[in-house]
């Protein structure tokens, strides 16, 4: 499968008479993004505001962040099963608005939603500083219950990002980057001398706000399954969930995973790419006994000599994580893992929940039981109303001069692990 | 502090839904329970149906309690 990815920079937002791409400027219409937003009933109301990198500007709570995206050649649409209807997507042409998002925000739908900072040192720990961001703010309908009104903040972000991306239709990329693997036996034939590598995507499945969807389908509903990597890109996977936000993939990572960039990187030259293996995070046992089997059971399927493995969020999925590593590497495949530590704030505590010696080839993402001071900004899109209840956050969080002290948990996509994060031990 | 419980002579019974990490941690009795967000209840049953449920795993609990073990021991029958 063979998919060409056309890059189109935005190096500027600004609000508009009329929505368009011009010159690398995104003009937004204020009134047409909001009717998109309102198509559904369960949002009252919606505003909408632009970060720019280095603005002293604090966005919060943060659900998720969406790189809008058009497919402009081939089958099916972004967000399959979400937006557009169920097709075969990741193969064709598409193009990605770089270097902007849009950042869904407002009052808080669960208990683990993230900060965004543009400028200070919250922003070296966000990946989405560096971006324009459009951020809407959705305001409920009265009573609602909080997992329609995170549905409706979730799909509301999709319905916005797909119009953005529209936009580009017509337009000339940039630059272009064109991803492409192969079926088993064709890829043994064309390199056959070649490690046959996959990843092993853990989706984050816990249930009540904690969910992902694979087109369209509830992941906590799947039996691990296997995809051709490009599918990712036109939105085959999409976040809906409000774990702690230094370790949760916001669709934008989903997009962008740089875990398939990377293998993308290497396929043909040091290994042989595969394919990417979806599998899932739930709360029962046997869910997970099952999920972990059946993982292994495909990479030995597959034939596979090694797999990296990422893991979403933290406490019990470090248990699929384990599981996963273990039997994986029963099957005689070699596996890395990637995840994150909970190691407390003087990083002294034991990192995971779960360990095996299997795991002998560990990356994290760092600890997120760090503690930050981020200072006050002068502009808060949202609300700081819930700073203190976050996770990450303590009911001193906020203090009096409006200085912030959380551990980095709070930060969306500090501790990422898919890598897609700035910490470093250099 | 299960751990830190049988340090002080005192047996535990650890219930939990994830027994390897119960395992890892070294708990010696363990006795597994629903599911993370729900261990001693169940909101698919009926309130009658989840009283047995519950009674069950305390009994199953108080059972295991009392049970001499050589070892690390899963209660799962």
């Amino acid at each position: 499968m063979k998919l060409e990815v056309g890059h189109i920079f935005i190096k500027d937002i600004q609000f508009g008479a009329e929505s368009k791409i011009e010159d690398g400027v995104l003009y937004v219409s204020e009134e047409a993004v909001k009717a998109i937003v309102l198509e559904d009933e369960k949002i009252k109301s919606v505003k909408l505001d632009i970060a720019k990198p280095g603005e002293s500007v604090r966005i919060t709570p943060v659900k998720d962040v969406i790189e809008p995206r058009v497919k402009v050649e081939g089958r099916g649409g972004i967000f399959p099963g979400v937006i557009a209807k169920v097709d075969t997507v990741g193969s064709g042409k598409t193009y990605a608005l770089k270097g902007m998002a849009v950042v869904t925000a407002g009052k808080i739908v669960g208990f683990q939603e993230g900060i965004i900072d543009m400028s200070g040192p919250g922003a070296d720990y966000t990946p989405f500083s560096k971006l324009n961001n459009l951020v809407v703010v959705c305001e409920p309908i009265d009573e609602i219950k909080q997992h329609d009104y995170e549905q409706a903040v979730r799909f509301a972000g999709f319905r916005v990002a797909v119009y953005l991306g529209e936009l580009a239709r017509e337009l000339t990329p940039d630059e272009t980057k064109v991803y492409e693997t192969y079926g088993i036996m064709e890829g043994k034939e064309k390199f056959p001398n070649l490690p046959r590598v996959a990843y092993v995507q853990m989706l984050q499945s816990q249930g009540l706000l904690h969910d992902t969807y694979v087109y369209g389908v509830d992941a906590k509903k799947t039996l691990s399954t296997i995809m051709n990597p490009t599918e990712v890109m036109d939105g085959a996977i999409v976040s809906g969930n409000c774990v702690s936000a230094c370790d949760k993939n916001p669709t934008y990572v989903h997009e962008n995973n740089p875990v398939v960039h990377d293998l993308f990187e290497e396929h043909g030259k040091t290994l042989n790419f595969v394919c990417q293996i979806l599998t899932n995070e739930n709360v029962y046992l046997a869910d997970k006994m099952r999920s972990s089997d059946w993982t292994a059971k495909m990479c030995r399927l597959l034939d596979l000599d090694a797999v990296i493995v990422s893991q979403e969020g933290f406490g019990n999925p470090d248990t699929d994580l384990i599981m996963n590593c273990k039997k994986i590497e029963a099957e005689g495949v070699k596996t890395v893992i990637i995840t994150d530590e909970y190691a407390g704030r003087d990083g002294k505590s034991q990192s995971l929940a779960d360990a095996d010696p299997a795991a002998d080839a560990v990356i994290t993402g760092g600890n997120a039981n760090e503690v930050i001071i981020l200072p006050k900004m002068d502009k808060v899109i949202g609300t700081l109303d819930y700073v203190n209840t976050i996770a990450g956050g303590n009911e001193h969080s906020l203090r009096e001069d409006g200085t912030i002290e959380v551990e980095i948990q709070a930060i969306t996509g500090a501790t990422n692990e898919t890598g897609f994060n700035c910490l470093s031990a250099r | 502090m299960v751990k830190g419980i049988e340090a002080a002579g005192i047996p535990v019974v650890h219930m939990c839904t994830v027994t390897p990490i119960s395992m890892t941690v070294g708990a010696n009795r363990i006795v597994p329970t629903i599911a993370i967000p729900h261990p001693l209840g169940n909101p698919a049953l009926t309130k009658e149906e989840e009283y047995e449920l519950r009674k069950g795993l305390v009994e199953k609990a108080l059972n295991a309690l009392t049970t001499e073990v050589e070892g690390q021991t899963i209660f799962d029958k």
